[in-house]
């Protein structure tokens, strides 16, 4: 496996992409996930309706449809042309805002119930109560669900190959194209895969301990 | 003046009339229970002067100022109404303290030092000043009620609403709670307290109102329900509580 030292640089750059692709995959579908969510259950009828479309069409669709759609579809018809890498974080976003809404919406309305009048009662207004009361709550039920969709996410940045983004799986296209070395290149680049997901998820159980409340388990 | 006052309060759930033309107000340092069958609309009627819920018609006076047609701030006057619910319904995040400070931080503009301080005067009035540092679900459901009451009694509201607050305990809990709201009603506080406690009743009610069906049925102090209440319904009622 010695011979990938010679494309060192360009294994980091890839990793480093996918690293990123991921984690913004992830943020920002978590506050698309968040609004979505609040839309959903407090929104008037239209803004339900334009969230459930948007979960139906992102949840019920291949990603690597979406990916096209987004890269190729988008610009005919819009006239913006987005670089694959926007393009690439646009649509992990989406996709994952699609999936965190469903899991921080049950989250909401498992805290929400009996919370909700309470915090009213002494007067705090509905933004403080969802700062205060509703979202931190939120988060710590969803944490587990959470890093699921961080593993699945990490796994599905694989698809931005179609469009050409350089991300890690690339990477090694490009090298086993120079090289011919499948099998060494593909069992180092799984390999890599394997020990980054398996230690954001370990840190994700720390964080979750840590943060973990006795009384307040996910609800699942 | 009546600290809060409602005036033929209407409201309806679709085709259920919960509460239909109610008209009652507590004065200034007055206890009184609302009694009456399940489904009487006594949480309903509660929610309403609560301002959690907006009555379907009628008025609702907060010192003599009509709430919703003179559009005061909502927020303003619910942090001077504090409210006890049936179920325990503290924060599950925070602790007993936390629970009691956040209304005085959020709500009120305490610095985190002084909320702490009135937190623990609140706690130590409810005798939970030693359980400061639990969560909810590390306390028994009657501790969970006398936190929600320092929660409530913190905030220096002007009235409290009680709606059921010891229905969910078991007998052994029961006393702890309706003891400390015993203290708050010796001590002046002014309440408007749902219970069928009818020792609490007689020991500190100024009146007791009787509901069925979304009405008042009768109003009257203590002696006269227990001695002989005037309709026929509070007679069946009082004896079936009395067993
Ligand atoms: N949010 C709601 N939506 C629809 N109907 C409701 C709602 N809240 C209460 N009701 C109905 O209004 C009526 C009065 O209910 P309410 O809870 O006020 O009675 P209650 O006297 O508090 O009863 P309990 O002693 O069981 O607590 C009932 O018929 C109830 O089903
Ligand atoms: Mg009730």
């Amino acid at each position: 496996m010695l011979f990938l030292l010679n494309y060192s640089d360009f294994l980091i750059n890839g990793f480093i992409t996918t690293v990123q692709v991921t984690l913004i995959g992830v943020g920002l579908g978590m506050i698309l996930g968040i609004l979505a969510a609040l839309g959903d259950i407090y929104g008037g009828k239209i803004i339900k309706i334009i969230v459930n479309i948007y979960v139906e069409f992102f949840r019920g669709s291949p990603l690597i449809a979406q990916l096209f759609l987004i890269y190729f579809t988008l610009p005919a018809l819009t006239g913006i042309r987005l670089d694959v890498i926007t393009a690439g974080y646009l649509t992990l976003a989406l996709n994952s805002g699609a999936y965190q809404k469903g899991y921080l919406k049950g989250a909401m309305e498992a805290v929400f119930k009996d919370q909700f009048l309470a915090a009213l009662s002494l007067g705090l207004p509905l933004r403080k109560i969802l700062m205060y009361v509703v979202v931190p709550q939120a988060l710590r039920i969803v944490i587990p669900a959470w890093s699921n969709e961080l593993a699945s996410m990490a796994k599905s940045t694989t698809a931005l190959i179609v469009i050409g983004v350089r991300e890690f799986l690339n990477t090694g296209v490009s090298i086993v194209a120079q090289t011919f070395k499948p099998l060494e290149t593909y069992l180092f680049i799984t390999i890599v895969y394997f020990i980054w997901i398996y230690s954001m998820l370990k840190i994700l159980d720390i964080v979750y301990d840590r943060v973990k409340i006795p009384g307040l388990e996910p609800v699942i | 003046m009546n600290v809060l006052e409602c005036r033929d309060l209407t409201k309806i759930y679709g085709k259920v009339v919960a509460v239909k033309n109610v008209s009652l107000g507590i004065g200034k340092g007055q206890t009184k229970v609302i009694f009456g069958p399940s489904g009487s609309g006594k949480s309903t009627l509660l929610r309403c002067l609560g301002l959690l819920e907006k009555p379907t018609s009628g008025t609702i006076y907060f010192n003599g100022i009509d709430v919703y047609t003179t559009k005061q701030d909502l927020n303003k006057l619910r942090a001077k109404i504090g409210f006890v619910f049936q179920e325990p319904s503290l924060f599950r995040h925070l602790t007993a303290l936390g629970n009691v400070v956040l209304g005085l931080k959020h709500v009120l503009g305490y610095s985190e030092d002084e909320a702490r301080r009135k937190a623990m005067e609140a706690l130590k009035l409810v005798k939970m000043e030693d359980w400061a540092n639990y969560y909810p679900a590390q306390l028994s459901g009657g501790q969970q009620q006398r936190v929600g009451i320092a929660r409530a009694i913190a905030m220096d509201p002007e009235i409290i609403l009680f709606d059921e607050p010891t229905a969910a305990l078991d007998v052994e809990l029961k006393w702890e709670v309706i003891s400390v709201m015993k203290d708050l009603a010796d001590r002046g506080t002014t309440m408007l307290v749902a219970t069928h406690e009818l020792r609490f009743a007689k020991e500190v009610a100024d009146e007791m109102i009787f509901m069925d069906q979304g009405e008042i049925i009768e109003i009257g102090t203590p002696e006269q329900f227990f001695r002989s209440p005037m309709t026929e319904r509070a007679r069946k009622f009082m004896a079936k509580l009395l067993g």
